[in-house]
């Protein structure tokens, strides 16, 4: 047999060469394989393939475009042809037409990106589709509350009798800290510090840049720090088993160093891990401390239903018993009882790890900062009616234009053109515009990003090297072009040849409606929108500007007052002493952003449990009242003259409500924390000596919840009250006294009213996101109003100018003009507002404190609309009005 | 000028087809050179050239019989035009009358 030159490369020579060659090419090669076939078969094939490969040059290749060459290209390219001239030949037109639909674009292209950024938060972990968290769900005196940290003991419990939990990880969250390494002198301040179980790193599937990840939080002591923590004191090589001070107290070693953690994660912001071993109460078997944060990874087998039926079974086997051991004469019955009867329950609930960002707003002690899902599909919403204003604007103008070309549909059905065709070439030219488009809406977008992503605070890029998201893109263009290309195309084509060459052009009453009712879609969709934008800014604005009930104007807050140690007293009486300081306080809460404490409260003796009192406790001193102003509503303040007032509690007005009594009644009440201890008659109590009048300390979003104030604990902030005057002058001054009592330690204050606004941040953000895609709504809708106005005021340029040379004036012309769309725009009002507030009133049932719209908001926005459009229009239609009534005339 | 430009690798095909007038298609040109030069060449490279000189003008060519050899593909025969004729002798004269105007060089052995 002979032998046979390799079948691939000879098909790929075949494929790629010119006919008129190839016989010669071929020829060659196969007497050369032939040849050395006998020395080496394996050197022929080589030698072969070599030669097939050499030739691969663009001198011996075919003619490709001409062998795929028909009818349907030509036509194709005929029709890009027509296309592109159309587009020159009405450049104001094609300009309105094509910027509209890419700012529209661009505009659904940003909020894509970002929504898509908020859908994908905390995926990245491994195996983020078995690990819940258990969050508890809290209902005291008809309050119902959500906690993202449980109990200690849960962990423990899990371990030994679930076994469908392939692994449980506890956090906890910690205050910010103070790190050094050992020999340096100053303290560098990390704000985001957790406390972590041994297991975390393989939990959630982190690696370890440096150190083992299996016992890298094993012994107490142990910090792992991020790329970021680390190299603020080391070069990354030498961190590992550093000894750094935690606080100016403890010595901590450097077990692991990590990357960064993912921006779209729950985590994103922590810096520092610390062993959990290294907490003592990690180790308390109370179930009432609610702080650690508990992952659960199932085993695949299991879902969420059986962590949800295993964890509703906690309460009654662990948690009741443990509170028996205290509470006398308590059983599990006459729990279930007391919980029927109230009303009130206290469960363990879980939460999938990738519902955390958006399914769990409103709850406390979470790590980072959730997002919500409403606020998702409301900016979806924003996104889809970008899109569909700039279609319709897309499909107005085209719709308008293409009547106007009725002649040239007349003239090609004359001549043989096929109903399909003409279909064809307008479907070409509204993809071509599409395209064009999206062009210009990705170079829109990329330049607008890096604003947009300094106002949502994310750090959003475009993928550019993802080839599903180009799919998309074309996808969507194509979808649009031919969407808003095909209501002109069908309409065209359907004239008599005979109409359209006639009447020059055609006043075709179906597309007049269409484009009329679009319009009026338009113009709904933007009043729904400005709507909204006034509604969000309203309600801002009463959050800001609401009676707290303290002041939080020119009171600074000087964090890590610990540092200068037992010299805190001397600290605060020196800092009063300067003389723009009215008054100082030292204490760890605040009404703003800080850590909260809760403490579980009995009345004096009722320790049958009715009336426990879980509410929040803050430890304060005898300035902090006044300091903050707040005012007394029954009783008296903290004062040094009584030596009793280590042991007094101040309650504020909500409890009192809880409790059912007046605020005079709750004076001289006794109750106690302490009612774990077996000596009963050694408890410690409290006794109330004054109600404070309820002063805001949760967002507005929540209602004002019960808290007692009692004085002590380990203040790590001071307030400081300033009179009015040289802020700067005094905060120099009191940095002098800050670098006396604590030298080396770094200084940190801001002011109380930025830390209040701060907590509105998220409003804020989503206030601004609405005002600019509103803004550009508007402004989509306005250019297509323009250009309808701008087409109209062409279309009647005769009927003007001979109302004109009849005894017309310019008001009465103008008039004429724009009526038509005021009417569509009084509509779209109509239509438009009712919907609107119907929705916002919907949104501000979030907020415990919110606004009723006002009636002038309603006015306001159906007034803008109309001055807006009455701008728009009136400017074509006075320039139509304006322009000499020969020039119109005199063409035929 | 430039379509009478022929280069130094071209030159040396177009000898060989010069040479073998009428008998020289790819294969026993590649055949030839490889003997010639004493290196090994790339049979495309060949064609390159072939193909090149083809459109300048310098050869021209035609169709072999069919024969069993080669997998039944006919040969392509290539002979030099007139035109390739009078350019190789412009180089060959352009080269000589350079060659003759060397001095004698001794290099003092």
């Amino acid at each position: 047999m002979k032998a046979q030159p390799p079948k691939r490369a000879l098909q790929f020579l075949r494929w790629f060469c010119r006919e008129d060659y190839l016989e010669e090419f071929e020829g060659d090669l196969i007497e050369l394989f032939e040849k050395h076939f006998e020395t080496s078969p394996k050197k022929a094939k080589r030698k072969f393939f070599w030669g097939v490969m050499r030739s691969f040059r663009p001198g011996f290749m075919k003619a490709f475009y001409k062998v795929n060459y028909s009818i349907t290209t030509a036509m194709f390219k005929n029709n890009l042809k027509v296309a592109w001239r159309n587009a020159l030949r009405q450049p104001f037109f094609t300009f309105l037409n094509t910027s509209g639909l890419a700012i529209g674009m661009a505009g659904a292209l940003i909020i894509t990106l970002f929504l898509h950024d908020e859908l994908s938060f905390d995926k990245m972990f491994a195996d983020a589709d078995r690990i819940y968290r258990v969050n508890i769900d809290n209902r005291t005196a008809g309050e119902t509350n959500h906690f993202a940290a449980v109990s200690s003991p849960l962990a423990n419990v899990m371990q030994s009798d679930f076994p469908q939990a392939e692994m449980i990880t506890r956090l906890k969250m910690s205050n910010s800290i103070l790190l050094k390494e050992v020999n340096a002198e100053q303290n560098v301040k990390e704000d985001y510090v957790a406390g972590a179980d041994s297991t975390f790193f393989e939990m959630f599937g982190l690696k370890l840049l440096y150190g083992n990840a299996k016992n890298a939080l094993e012994k107490p002591n142990s910090i792992v720090l991020t790329k970021t923590a680390a190299l603020k004191h080391f070069d990354l090589d030498e961190a590992l088993g550093q000894s750094m001070v935690l606080n100016n107290d403890e010595v901590y070693v450097v077990t692991g160093v990590m990357d960064d953690l993912p921006k779209n994660s729950f985590l994103r912001d922590h810096q520092v891990f610390i062993s959990l071993s290294s907490f003592d109460d990690a180790k308390s078997l109370a179930w009432n401390i609610w702080s650690f944060p508990t992952f659960v990874k199932l085993r695949p087998t299991a879902n969420k239903e059986s962590l949800q039926a295993y964890l509703s079974t906690v309460k009654d086997r662990y948690l009741i018993p443990w509170a028996m051991t205290f509470m006398p004469g308590l059983t599990v019955e006459s729990a279930k009882e007391m919980e029927k009867s109230s009303g009130d329950f206290m469960r363990f609930t879980p939460i999938a790890l990738t519902d955390i960002h958006l399914h769990s707003p409103n709850i406390e002690d979470e790590l980072s900062t959730n997002s919500d899902i409403q606020n998702v599909y409301i900016l979806a919403a924003v996104g889809l009616f970008l899109i569909i204003l700039a279609c319709v604007n897309f499909m107005n103008l085209s719709t308008a234009r293409s009547l106007k070309r009725a002649k040239e549909v007349g003239v090609r059905k004359t001549l043989g053109s096929s109903r399909s065709g003409l279909i064809k070439q307008f479907l070409t030219e509204s993809t071509m515009v599409a395209f064009v488009a999206l062009v210009l809406a990705i170079a829109i977008a990329a330049l607008c990003l890096p604003y947009f992503n300094q106002l949502a605070g994310k750090a959003i890029s475009i993928p550019f090297g993802n080839p599903l998201f180009w799919l998309a893109l074309l996808a969507v263009s194509l979808v649009l072009g031919f969407g808003s290309g095909s209501y002109p195309a069908f309409l065209m084509s359907k004239f008599a040849p005979i109409k359209g060459m006639k009447g020059g052009n055609i006043n075709g009453n179906g597309g007049r409606t269409v484009i009329n009712s679009l319009v009026v879609v338009q113009f709904a969709i933007s009043l729904f929108l400005m709507l909204g934008t006034f509604v969000v800014f309203q309600q801002l604005n009463f959050i800001q500007n609401k009676d707290l009930g303290y002041q939080k104007d020119q009171v600074l807050i000087i964090d890590d007052v610990d540092a200068t140690g037992k010299q805190i007293e001397a600290f605060k009486n020196q800092v009063k002493t300067i003389a723009q300081v009215e008054n100082a306080s030292l204490s760890s809460y605040l009404p703003t952003p800080s850590p909260r404490g809760a403490t579980t409260l009995f009345p004096d003796k009722s320790l049958g449990g009715e009336n426990a009192l879980i509410i929040g406790s803050w430890d304060i001193d005898y300035d902090y009242l006044s300091t903050l102003g707040l005012e007394l509503v029954a009783g008296r303040d903290f004062n040094k003259e009584f030596a009793t007032d280590s042991s007094a509690m101040i309650l504020n007005e909500s409890t009192t409500v809880l409790l059912g009594l007046s605020p005079e009644e709750a004076i001289g009440m006794r109750f106690t924390d302490d009612f774990h201890r077996e000596d009963k008659e050694n408890m410690r109590y409290f006794t109330v000596i004054g109600v404070v009048k309820n002063f805001h300390f949760e967002t507005l979003r929540n209602s004002i919840d019960a808290l007692s104030l009692t004085l002590g604990g380990k203040p790590k902030k001071m307030l400081v009250k300033l009179n009015a005057g040289d802020f700067q002058k005094s905060i120099s001054e009191l940095e002098t006294v800050w670098e006396k009592f604590a030298p080396g330690q770094p200084l940190s204050y801001y002011f109380m009213d930025d830390s209040f606004n701060n907590t509105y941040d998220a409003e804020q953000r989503l206030g601004k996101i609405f005002v600019i895609f509103t803004s550009l709504s508007i402004f989509i809708a306005c250019l297509g109003l323009f250009g309808l106005a701008a087409f109209n005021a062409e279309r009647r340029a005769k009927e003007i100018s001979i109302r004109k040379v009849l005894g017309a004036s310019i008001g009465q012309i103008t008039y004429k003009l724009s009526i038509d769309f005021l009417k569509l725009v009084g509509l779209a009002t109509i239509v438009s507002l009712p919907l609107a507030g119907y929705f916002m009133n919907r949104w501000l049932q979030d907020f415990s404190y919110r606004i009723e719209i006002p009636w002038w908001v309603y006015v306001l926005t159906a007034f803008m609309a109309v001055v807006i459009s009455i701008l728009t229009v009136s400017f074509q239609s006075t320039k139509a009005a304006m322009s000499s009534p020969i020039k119109a005339l005199k063409q035929e | 000028m430039s379509e009478h430009s022929l280069g130094e690798f071209e030159e040396l095909v177009l000898l060989l087809v010069a040479a073998n007038n009428k008998e020289a298609y790819g294969v026993l040109i590649l055949e030839k050179l490889e003997e010639k030069l004493g290196k090994k060449v790339n049979v495309s490279a060949v064609h390159v050239a072939l193909k090149r000189m083809e459109n300048k003008g310098f050869v021209e060519s035609s169709y072999g019989g069919i024969t069993n050899e080669r997998g039944g593909r006919r040969k392509k025969y290539y002979s030099i035009t007139s035109i390739g004729k009078k350019v190789l002798d412009q180089q060959y004269e352009v080269r000589t009358s350079i060659y003759q105007q060397i001095p004698k060089i001794s290099f003092g052995q």
